[in-house]
């Protein structure tokens, strides 16, 4: 057994136990941070074929960001968990036998007749000064341009979409606009008298 | 030596797991949108084994676009579900039958 | 290669990097041992008091008595704390923070592992730091933590954004995403450093440090006076220690990147001096010294004007400066910004 291949068995077998765990954890927190872990474990083995840019991206964009909205959900959420896991264990054995029908048709086609290292050789490993986030940026830029702009226009969709789901202005707390707060200056807020000094009569004249 | 198809198999593997996932927990929205990332992973899982094997970095493009649209994807169904919450104060999928005839 | 046994290549590799990783980590707790040394002293003067000065000459062996005391004082778990989590939580907040200087040069031949995509794993790893955070807030069971750990997610996640703009214009200046080339695009005196050209990202930058680190006047995720000492209020003894030894761990690194990205890492600023270490020291302190004058001077921000600041203020200043940059660089004039 390589090094490599030990490392491969080594994610694969987190890989599916994070899954597993993913989908029958009873806390939904805890579902999430296996899904997190399964994201880690998946870009190790993305570093694995070659494609760092992608597997580095999928740590910053999912295990950076759209997993900490995920967290930050399901921990604000207080749900009743009892009752949202009724039927799990009456639906397991059709499900279970299901899933495992579809792991062995898969297995069947994309075992290693059709799909082994004799019919599909392992790529030569690539040069030291290869770049792939620079060939990545070629074909990106180049061929896929318009696809490019149009997956930035899904993402700002996404962004006004999220925002104007959720934004609301509530009633029944008082609201501070802190931008207004911030802009206040000096005379706004403050008033210099300049007035004459005058003397009582009176006084300072026998000083006691 | 790992072949394409140790890759295939374990992309097989973990969309059998989320479609089971979304068997079990036909009641939990949360873990539902959960498992429809576990499988885009699984998806991603073999575009990228493919890609690297054949040589050819389209595949990995894919798996780019992939990821837009599902951190897309996942954050507007969050924002629905928050905003689900608010109005219900349930998550479950059964509570959800206002729109029916 | 058939047995794992003999293969006295790959032990050997794994050993020397072993060691490798050693020779960064100890000379790095030790200075953030000494960091905290200096925080004390710096504000302690800037506030017009002496600082330590008990434990050994001048208080030097402060920061040692402190580790032995919370070396020895005992891990509380709280009883409704979700334990396995509970544990998890600080080790989840100081993984990231040494494993992101794996990556970070301090001369030409001085790195651990010079990658091709350095600025990308920095930036990767370092977005998994909010983690521990969450993880010990929730796993605490105490709505001070969880009130801190909300506030720190939101906060971090938020000037990671700002963040990570102000990197693009540096990679857009150096045209690399390696941290040697980045430094490299600087050679040539202290006016070809990416300071000048791209002032406004190196301002956004440092402030989105200080609130990437939770550090005052962006401390809101601790706030001792609003929320006790927010995420990690019921971690104790050596698990307090490790949140402590994250931080600062994090602020030197927030440091260095600075220092590597704008500051022109470890270039001499004028041409007849040699390139060196030291310089890398010196830069790398000068950006911590700034990080405990802001902690000296200025009162904690209210949190919704931080959360103003990074989404309405840096985002647009960053994506404007970007487009400047970008703009400037098909005009004749593109020499300056690389």
């Amino acid at each position: 057994m390589t090094y490599t291949t030990a490392i491969f068995y080594f994610f694969a077998s987190i890989l599916v136990f994070a899954g597993l765990r993913v989908i029958t954890a009873r806390n939904p927190v805890h579902a999430a941070l296996y899904l997190v872990l399964a994201f880690f474990t998946a870009a190790g083995l993305w570093m694995l074929l070659e494609a760092e840019f992608l597997a580095i991206t999928l740590v910053l964009v999912y295990v950076g960001a759209v997993m900490v909205l995920f967290l930050f959900v399901v921990m604000m959420l207080d749900i009743n968990l009892e009752k949202l896991r009724e039927g799990f264990w009456d639906y397991l054995p059709l499900a279970g036998f299901v899933a495992v029908l579809l792991v062995i048709e898969m297995a069947l086609i994309l075992g290693s007749r059709h799909f082994g290292l004799e019919v599909m050789g392992a790529p030569a490993p690539h040069a030291a000064d290869y770049s792939n986030t620079k060939e990545l940026g070629r074909v990106l830029y180049t061929e896929y341009v318009y696809a490019f702009e149009l997956a930035a226009v899904i993402l700002l969709v996404a962004i006004v979409a999220a925002i104007a789901l959720t934004l609301r202005r509530r009633k029944d707390s008082k609201y501070i606009d802190p931008a207004e707060q911030v802009k206040v200056k000096r005379n706004d807020r403050l008033r210099i008298v300049k007035m004459q000094a005058t003397q009582k009569p009176g006084a300072g004249e026998d000083g006691a | 030596m790992i072949s394409l198809s140790h890759y295939l198999v374990l992309g097989g593997i973990l969309f059998a797991i989320s479609v089971l996932g979304i068997f079990l927990n036909r009641k939990n929205v949360i873990i539902l949108l959960m498992a429809i990332e576990l499988m885009l992973l699984a998806v991603n899982m073999n575009f990228i084994a493919f890609s690297h094997y054949l040589g050819d970095i389209h595949g990995q493009i894919f798996v780019f676009f992939i990821l837009t649209v599902a951190a897309a994807e996942s954050a507007i169904g969050l924002a629905i579900l928050v905003v689900l919450f608010r109005n219900l104060h349930t998550i479950n999928v059964d509570d959800l039958d206002h729109l029916k005839g | 290669m058939e047995s794992v046994g003999m293969d006295w290549a790959a032990i050997r590799t794994v050993v020397w990097t072993l060691i490798k990783i050693l020779a960064l980590v100890v000379p790095l707790m030790l200075g953030v041992a000494y960091l905290t040394y200096a925080e004390r002293k710096i504000i302690g003067w800037m506030q017009v008091r002496i600082g330590p000065n008990r434990v050994g000459f001048q208080g030097l062996l402060q920061p040692i008595a402190d580790a032995v005391k919370l070396l020895m004082k005992e891990i509380i778990i709280p009883s409704g704390a979700s334990r396995g989590l509970f544990i998890l939580g600080p080790i989840l907040a100081i993984a990231p923070a040494l494993a992101a200087w794996a990556v970070i040069p301090f001369t030409d031949s001085l790195v651990l592992a010079n990658i091709n995509a350095g600025l990308l794993y920095v930036m990767a790893i370092t977005s998994m730091g909010v983690y521990g955070v969450i993880i010990a807030g929730w796993a605490s069971n105490s709505k001070y933590a969880f009130l801190g750990a909300m506030r720190s997610a939101a906060q971090i996640v938020s000037y990671e954004i700002a963040m990570g703009f102000a990197l693009v214009g540096v990679l857009m200046a150096a045209q690399s995403l390696n941290l040697s080339d980045i430094v490299h695009g600087q050679s040539g005196g202290l006016h070809h450093w990416y300071i000048w050209p791209l002032f406004p990202l190196f301002v956004v930058y440092l402030i989105s440090g200080v609130a990437e680190t939770n550090r005052a006047p962006f401390d809101v995720a601790e706030g001792e006076s609003e929320i006790v000492a927010g995420f990690h209020v019921e971690y104790s003894g050596m698990a307090f220690a490790v949140f402590f030894l994250a931080e600062y761990a994090n602020m030197i690194l927030i440091a260095a990147l600075t220092t590597l990205m704008f500051l022109g890492g470890w270039l001499s600023p004028v041409t007849f001096l040699p390139d060196g270490i030291v310089w890398w020291l010196l830069k790398t302190g000068f950006v911590l010294f700034l990080f405990l004058w802001f902690r000296a001077t200025f009162p904690r921000y209210r949190y919704d004007q931080i959360m103003r600041l990074g989404w309405k203020v840096f985002i647009p200043i960053t994506l404007v400066w970007i487009i400047v940059v970008g703009g400037m660089m098909q005009t004749p004039y593109g020499y300056l910004f690389h």
